[in-house]
């Protein structure tokens, strides 16, 4: 009898307030903690990511972002399950892109790009290609060269495949008319750690492995509209003749369930967030670039996105 | 176990052997599976580990028949009761299942009761049957405390209560 | 001793606190089975932001440290791993509790344990930079080669059987694959189920393999769990303490493999338990004996797996590369705090790491009196408990562990559909640890070979590569070694037998 009681107390206790969440609306959003998912494991850079955003959620909404991991697939684990979660506002889940572009189009994954519902797109790390400081490579035109007498000799590293470094690789080959040859390594840091220890030649990467390791690499290339404030020195694609402008991004979506005024007011916030002079300032001095793609946007950005990914990843054989 | 009857009886390890043949079931399901697989680099090991294992539970059989040796399996202890195997494995399965439904502190309450009846052995006591229970939930309590707000792990509150 | 100056702040009385308070909860932590290392890290970074950078580290590397440690109490009072790092500890722990030694058992792990993170610790202290090169140093082939060498670990684990050991293997190979292939982005195995995409999570896998048979097994008979010879009176502290300094050389050795292999980043405490558990056995005196509860397996995988936690730091602080799990967590934190890794840590930001250093060391002596105290009180605890409270605590446990390691209800029916199958294949004969082997180093064997292949077709030099360098050829030495050595040493013994007799 005693446990019976005990449960109908619990369980009380523990519906009361969800329904109380439930009555509120976007007014007093947020007024508990929001749990921030994210899809892969501690430590990698969609994890630091979400702790900056996580000191400064807490400075300047006063509430608890707590960040806790759902990993596997490659995010595709976390993705699938998303709209099978609460929809109040206080769950949401980090999402990335070229991710959930090209994972659907691979094989069943649990879900289609449609299925996320994006509120903002507030990052991206820009590809670059990187190379040790000590490394014979000195340009781009060094790579192109080399690459041209010695026809898929060039090997460089990246992470993953069908990922935005792959398809960075593939598209310069193609721009630039040359073979290399790509080897996939589990996440950022193995294909870094393969770089440094000079088991390939080159690494097709991110502006911040060039901040994170300081003076043990170059960046040769940067794939962005302007170059980045942090390597000024470094030229863009673009400068060079190739339309490579593309990189890892990084936003936030919420359960399909989740009601409009709150969507609305959640991109209000990551945009607060992100226009946060010292919170942009540290996202740039660890190679990062911002990006402000708000709700009202995302799909087109993504559909955008989309096309340049797809058409890359046709040509790898990545996709059918 | 080898009597005085070997002309007869013969000891033969059919529980390795048949493990084995259904492993090699699994090993031609797995290869099967990787024709379907688009990049080289994928099926490549799968492939060779598949192929391998066919050949190593083939040797096991033929050495099996040929060279009868009693199988090397853990025996049962004497008196093991099937019915309470059975039924733990079933309480396990019974209450992650309904997890996501009636939320973690409910099936998993009830897990740890069911689980606590079927490992019981002593008798019923007056004193255990009071404090036995209260012990039950405040492990569950304590638990689901420990882990849902101290390790911050997202408990499933269930289908139900949402 | 290098960065002595900072000896005195590591010992303030707030950094004491948090070496004490982070080993306590580590090791409670860790004895959990599924929650690891990584995830009692993960909880308390955000703490960690309000503290200076030197005592966030210490906080952080007493609780990993003590999570490594507290996964030998499961290992050998449940025969479940608590941490991966601890799985090697199981093959002797579990039976020396078994036959009425658990308590000794226990104590040996925390003496273990102890010597070999201060070993770990040592080897961070003075020679972390030119280690750190040996980091990087190992590349995809290395690794290949390194799997292949654990993998022949499974010819000591059969009991006798070779096959069915291989058998095991192969099928742990197989479900390492299943899932979506990091090296080719295809999905395999998965056959249409969502819920495999994330493949077979490693610790499920060992909680279901190795502790729910031994569940199964505990309620269908009333008898008792493990067997109680004597009344547990103190911690055989003397007894313990006589074992580990009769078999030095294998504390000394054990630590200094796991160091080298915590160096290496993605190879961490379990990799470091098993290789040193190979070689232990191999030049012991009484290697039949491993596997039947001898002493000397677990004071080699216990030191070993603690080595790793200082190795670890080694890349972790040096290049910035994590060197196991729970320093990419580490190194977030860092991150956030705004301190850059690099040489330059140890000499222009020396205060950092020479005062977290220092602190490690301290929270690693700490471990001995907090280790045998609560190890005593776990031992006893088990023995005491009735059945009917033992079994639903430990199942109950091990569901809401597995549960939390990825939020996933799937990764808890996964964990227990294998405890079944692990059941009945321990009745027919197949041990669980040669598939626990394969499901491991299968990930690394693959991710290492194809790598190494594509690497070596690229630049014409396939033989080369995988045969051609320098570490691989000394590991391919080990693995020859491994292989005949027993073989060779029977014949030697055999033919002094003959000698004698004569």
């Amino acid at each position: 009898m005693m446990k019976l009681i005990r449960l109908a107390v619990l369980a009380a206790v523990m519906v009361l307030p969800t329904s109380l969440v439930l009555a509120a609306g976007a007014d007093n959003y947020p007024d508990k903690t929001v749990n921030y998912i994210i899809p892969f494991g501690p430590g990698g850079e969609s994890d630091i990511t979400a702790r900056h955003q996580q000191s400064f959620f807490k400075k300047l909404f006063d509430e608890d972002l707590v960040i806790s991991y759902k990993p596997g697939g490659g995010g595709a684990v976390g993705w699938s399950q998303l709209n099978g979660m609460k929809g109040d506002g206080y769950t949401i889940m980090g999402i990335n892109l070229p991710h959930i572009v090209i994972k659907p189009r691979q094989k069943d994954v649990g879900f289609k790009t449609e299925d996320i519902t994006g509120v903002y797109m507030f990052h991206y790390t820009p590809d670059a290609l990187v190379v040790t400081s000590d490394s014979p490579f000195k340009t781009i035109q060094d790579i192109i060269d080399y690459a041209k007498s010695n026809p898929g000799k060039l090997t460089t590293s990246g992470s993953g495949k069908g990922t935005a470094n792959h398809l960075a690789q593939i598209r310069f080959d193609k721009m630039a008319g040359v073979k290399t040859t790509y080897v996939a390594f589990k996440g950022t840091g193995k294909a870094v750690t393969a770089l440094l220890g000079d088991q390939v030649r080159a690494e097709w990467g991110y502006t911040s492995i060039g901040a994170k390791h300081e003076g043990k690499v170059r960046l040769l290339a940067v794939a962005m509209e302007k170059r980045h404030p942090k390597f000024p020195d470094v030229p863009t694609f673009k400068e060079l003749g190739f339309d490579i402008v593309s990189g890892a991004y990084r936003g936030i979506a919420v359960p399909k369930s989740t009601p409009e005024p709150i969507r609305v007011k959640l991109s209000e916030m990551i945009a607060q967030i992100n226009a946060d002079p010292e919170f942009r300032e540290r996202m740039e001095n660890d190679g990062m670039a911002l990006l402000d793609v708000g709700y009202v946007d995302y799909q087109a950005f993504v559909d955008e996105k989309a096309k340049v990914y797809l058409e890359a990843a046709r040509e790898a054989g990545v996709i059918k | 176990m080898q009597t005085d009857h070997t002309e007869n009886v013969v000891e033969r390890d059919f529980g390795g052997m048949v493990t084995a043949a259904v492993f090699i079931l699994v090993a031609v399901v797995a290869l099967w599976d990787t024709t379907n697989m688009v990049d080289a680099d994928s099926f490549v090991f799968p492939r060779a580990v598949a192929i391998a294992m066919i050949i190593f539970c083939m040797l096991l059989i033929a050495w099996g028949l040929i060279r009868p040796i009693p199988g090397d399996g853990e025996a049962s202890a004497p008196g093991a009761s099937t019915t309470r195997r059975v039924s733990l494995v079933a309480a396990m399965l019974g209450s992650t299942a309904l997890m996501p439904w009636l939320g973690f502190l409910i099936s998993g309450f009830a897990a740890f009761v069911s689980i606590m009846l079927i490992a019981m052995y002593d008798e019923w006591t007056p004193f255990r049957k009071l404090v036995y229970p209260l012990v039950c939930a405040a492990f569950v309590v304590g638990f689901y405390f420990l882990f849902a707000e101290l390790l911050l792990v997202p408990l499933p509150i269930g289908g139900l209560f949402e | 001793m290098p960065g002595i100056e900072y000896l005195l702040e590591a010992l303030t009385p707030f950094n004491i606190m948090l070496a004490l308070g982070g080993v306590i909860a580590g090791t409670i932590i860790g004895s959990l089975p599924g929650l690891t290392a990584t995830m009692a890290v993960a909880v308390l970074v955000p703490i960690t932001f309000s503290m200076p950078p030197a005592s966030a580290l210490i906080l952080m590397g007493a609780i990993y440290t003590g999570a490594i440690y507290g996964g030998a109490y499961a290992a050998i009072l449940l025969n479940t791993p608590g941490t991966p790092s601890a799985i090697a500890t199981t093959f002797d722990g579990f039976p020396m509790a078994k036959r009425g030694d658990g308590d000794l058992a226990v104590t040996l792990a925390c003496l273990a344990s102890v010597a070999g993170g201060l070993v770990g610790a040592a080897f961070l202290l003075g020679l972390a930079p030119p280690l750190a090169k040996v980091a990087l140093a190992f590349g995809p082939v290395e690794y290949f080669w390194l799997a292949v060498f654990g993998l022949t670990l499974i010819s000591a684990l059969s009991e006798g059987n070779l096959l069915k050991g291989l058998i095991g293997a192969c099928f742990g190979l197989l479900l390492s694959s299943i899932g979506i292939a990091e090296i080719s982005a295809d999905v395999r195995f998965t056959f249409g189920s969502q819920v495999l995409l994330g493949g077979i999570e490693t610790v499920s896998a060992l909680i279901g393999l190795y502790c729910v048979p031994v569940l199964i097994d505990l309620v269908a008979t009333p008898d008792r769990h493990l067997k109680v010879t004597h009344q547990p009176k103190g911690f055989r502290l003397i007894e313990a303490l006589a074992i580990s300094w009769k078999y030095k050389f294998n504390l000394v050795r054990s630590s200094v493999i796991g160091t080298l292999v915590g160096i290496l980043p993605g190879a961490g405490g379990s990799i470091a338990g098993l290789v040193a558990y190979s070689e232990a056995r191999r030049v012991s005196k009484r290697s039949e004996h491993f596997g039947t509860g001898e002493p000397e397996g677990v004071q080699a995988t216990e030191s070993a797996n603690n080595a790793t936690v200082g190795g670890g730091f080694i890349p972790t602080l040096v290049l910035g590369i994590p060197g196991t799990p729970p320093d990419a967590v580490i190194l977030g934190a860092l991150l956030i705090q705004g301190v850059r890794t690099g040489p330059n840590l140890f000499t222009e930001e020396g205060s950092i790491v020479y005062t977290f250093i220092y602190g490690l060391f301290l929270a690693t002596i700490l471990m001995l009196p907090v280790g045998l105290v609560i190890g005593r009180y776990a031992y006893k605890i088990i023995i005491t408990v009735p059945k009917a409270m033992l079994v639903p605590t430990v199942a109950f446990m091990t569901m809401i562990g597995t549960f939390s390691i990825r939020n996933s209800v799937s990764d808890v029916i996964i964990m227990i559909t294998l405890g079944v199958i692990g059941w009945i294949l321990n009745r027919a004969g197949y041990s669980p640890s040669p598939i626990v082997l394969g499901l491991i180093l299968g990930r690394i064997a693959e991710q290492g070979f194809v790598q190494a292949w594509t690497i070596g077709a690229a630049t014409d030099e396939l033989a080369a590569m995988f045969f051609g360098r320098p570490i691989s050829l000394a590991i391919i030495a080990f693995i020859g070694l491994s292989l005949f050595y027993p073989l060779i040493r029977s014949r030697w013994t055999g033919r002094r037998r003959k000698v004698n007799a004569d």
